[in-house]
């Protein structure tokens, strides 16, 4: 199933461009992980594909849609972040309205998530803590049998950058104008972490601060970004063992 | 034609992490019609292209606090999640359409950083002649795959090639634009 090198060679190019299958694509960063040269190599790659966004004509956006959009940003105060330089050292939930990384943008930390995950082989117990001490935290987590059957979670924790990546499949599809919001629960309070409203029921998302710090982490459905969650989740999982 | 990334950029970033609003403003003064014309190419649609360009600037709204100028350009990663979101919207929409059965992809995993190694200042005219001088077959194939969203097998299958040619061409491709650029000293 491990990728040889002369595979993993022919397929950096398509994964630079996102063109392989999810996969092709978690065995390749299998690879990456353990292979400094193809890692460089599917960097570069990956910078010169950025670029290809700038090849494109500009054209002039509708006239309303600089209202629109400073109209939604004006309606969602708390999607104001805290100022730059404060991100938290302590991420209980005073960390709320702090928007930090999660999503998109956050490429490398998903993949080097992504690639770590792949390599520890990630079995399905939930809540559990298959790594030791110095590696990056791992936990799994099956849907509500009932609210998300066959629904799976992934998070991993990077110690050293204090980054978790979130990854989630098979979510229920979500019906129109509902999204997936996450949530840290510490003490019963849970903190927003984001939303998606992907079409496929996947949800990948990067978390920034302490997040083995808190107790369980959590997916609603919402009828758009909450404050608190106004549902049941339709997964949750711990994220401290037993031990803990 | 919008400018390229500069100080300004950088005052927008301080701005935006500052949670001042007007940042946004600003930004899509600057960078709405390239991230427009960006999402308009992709999705060859007004409406759906301008609720994926909306969409994102309201994602590096939220996700402002999170910007580190010193490792790229506002712009980039404004364009970046443009151009994720149009992607996405893409194959969600078309793969009704489509015959062949789309993979589901995790398109916001597995991607290092775009933006970490790139000069702020680099131009777009360049870029483009590097884009263009590629041989079509090359062109093409970067085209399907990154304005269009499709796999590498979907591309073999439409252009009935084999699949380690279009592998090849991907790669090629990128590589021949880097060694372009990188002759004229836009990127390292």
């Amino acid at each position: 199933m491990t990728m040889t090198h002369a595979e993993a060679e022919e397929l950096l190019g398509a994964y630079a461009l996102d063109a392989l299958p999810e996969a092709e694509t978690r065995r390749l960063e299998e690879h990456l992980a353990g292979c400094p040269e193809h890692a460089a190599a599917a960097a570069e790659l990956r910078t010169t594909q950025s670029l290809l966004a700038l090849t494109g004509d500009e054209v002039q956006p509708p006239p309303g849609l600089r209202q629109r959009i400073t109209q939604a940003i004006a309606a969602n105060p708390s999607q104001s972040r805290t100022a730059a330089g404060s991100a938290p050292a302590d991420v209980v939930p005073t960390r709320r309205g702090s928007r930090l990384p999660r999503w998109a943008p956050r490429r490398a930390y998903l993949a080097a998530a992504a690639a770590v995950l792949v390599s520890l082989g990630v079995g399905g117990v939930i809540g559990y803590q298959l790594s030791a001490s110095q590696q990056p935290l791992v936990y799994t987590f099956q849907g509500d049998p009932t609210r998300a059957p066959g629904a799976e979670a992934r998070l991993v924790y990077l110690k050293d950058r204090r980054q978790a990546v979130l990854t989630v499949s098979g979510l229920p599809r979500l019906t129109a104008g509902h999204i997936y919001e996450i949530w840290l629960i510490k003490g019963g309070v849970p903190v927003d972490e984001g939303i998606s409203a992907d079409p496929n029921g996947n949800v990948a998302a990067a978390i920034s601060g302490d997040v083995p710090r808190f107790d369980q982490l959590a997916i609603t459905v919402e009828p758009g970004e909450q404050q608190l969650p106004t549902t049941t989740p339709i997964l949750i999982g711990n994220l401290r063992t037993s031990s803990a | 034609m919008s400018g390229e990334p500069d100080d300004r950029d950088g005052e927008m970033a301080a701005q935006l992490k500052r949670g001042e609003a007007t940042a946004i403003e600003s930004l899509y003064d600057r960078y709405g019609r390239l991230a427009y014309g960006l999402a308009l190419r992709i999705l060859n649609d007004r409406n759906a292209a301008e609720d994926v360009v909306q969409d994102a600037f309201l994602g590096v709204w939220r996700n402002a606090g999170s910007f580190d100028v010193s490792r790229g350009s506002l712009r980039n990663w404004l364009l970046s999640v443009v151009h994720h979101r149009a992607i996405d919207r893409l194959r969600g929409t078309a793969k009704t359409r489509r015959e062949a059965q789309l993979e589901s992809i995790e398109r916001t995993a597995g991607m290092p950083d775009p933006w970490e190694a790139v000069a702020l200042d680099l131009e777009r005219k360049q870029i483009l002649e590097a884009f263009q001088q590629l041989p079509e077959a090359q062109r093409l194939t970067l085209e399907l795959a990154y304005f269009r969203g499709y796999t590498h097998t979907e591309i073999a299958r439409q252009l009935n090639l084999p699949l380690g040619t279009v592998k090849g061409r991907m790669r090629m491709g990128l590589e021949k634009m880097r060694s372009f650029l990188q002759a004229r000293g836009v990127t390292p």
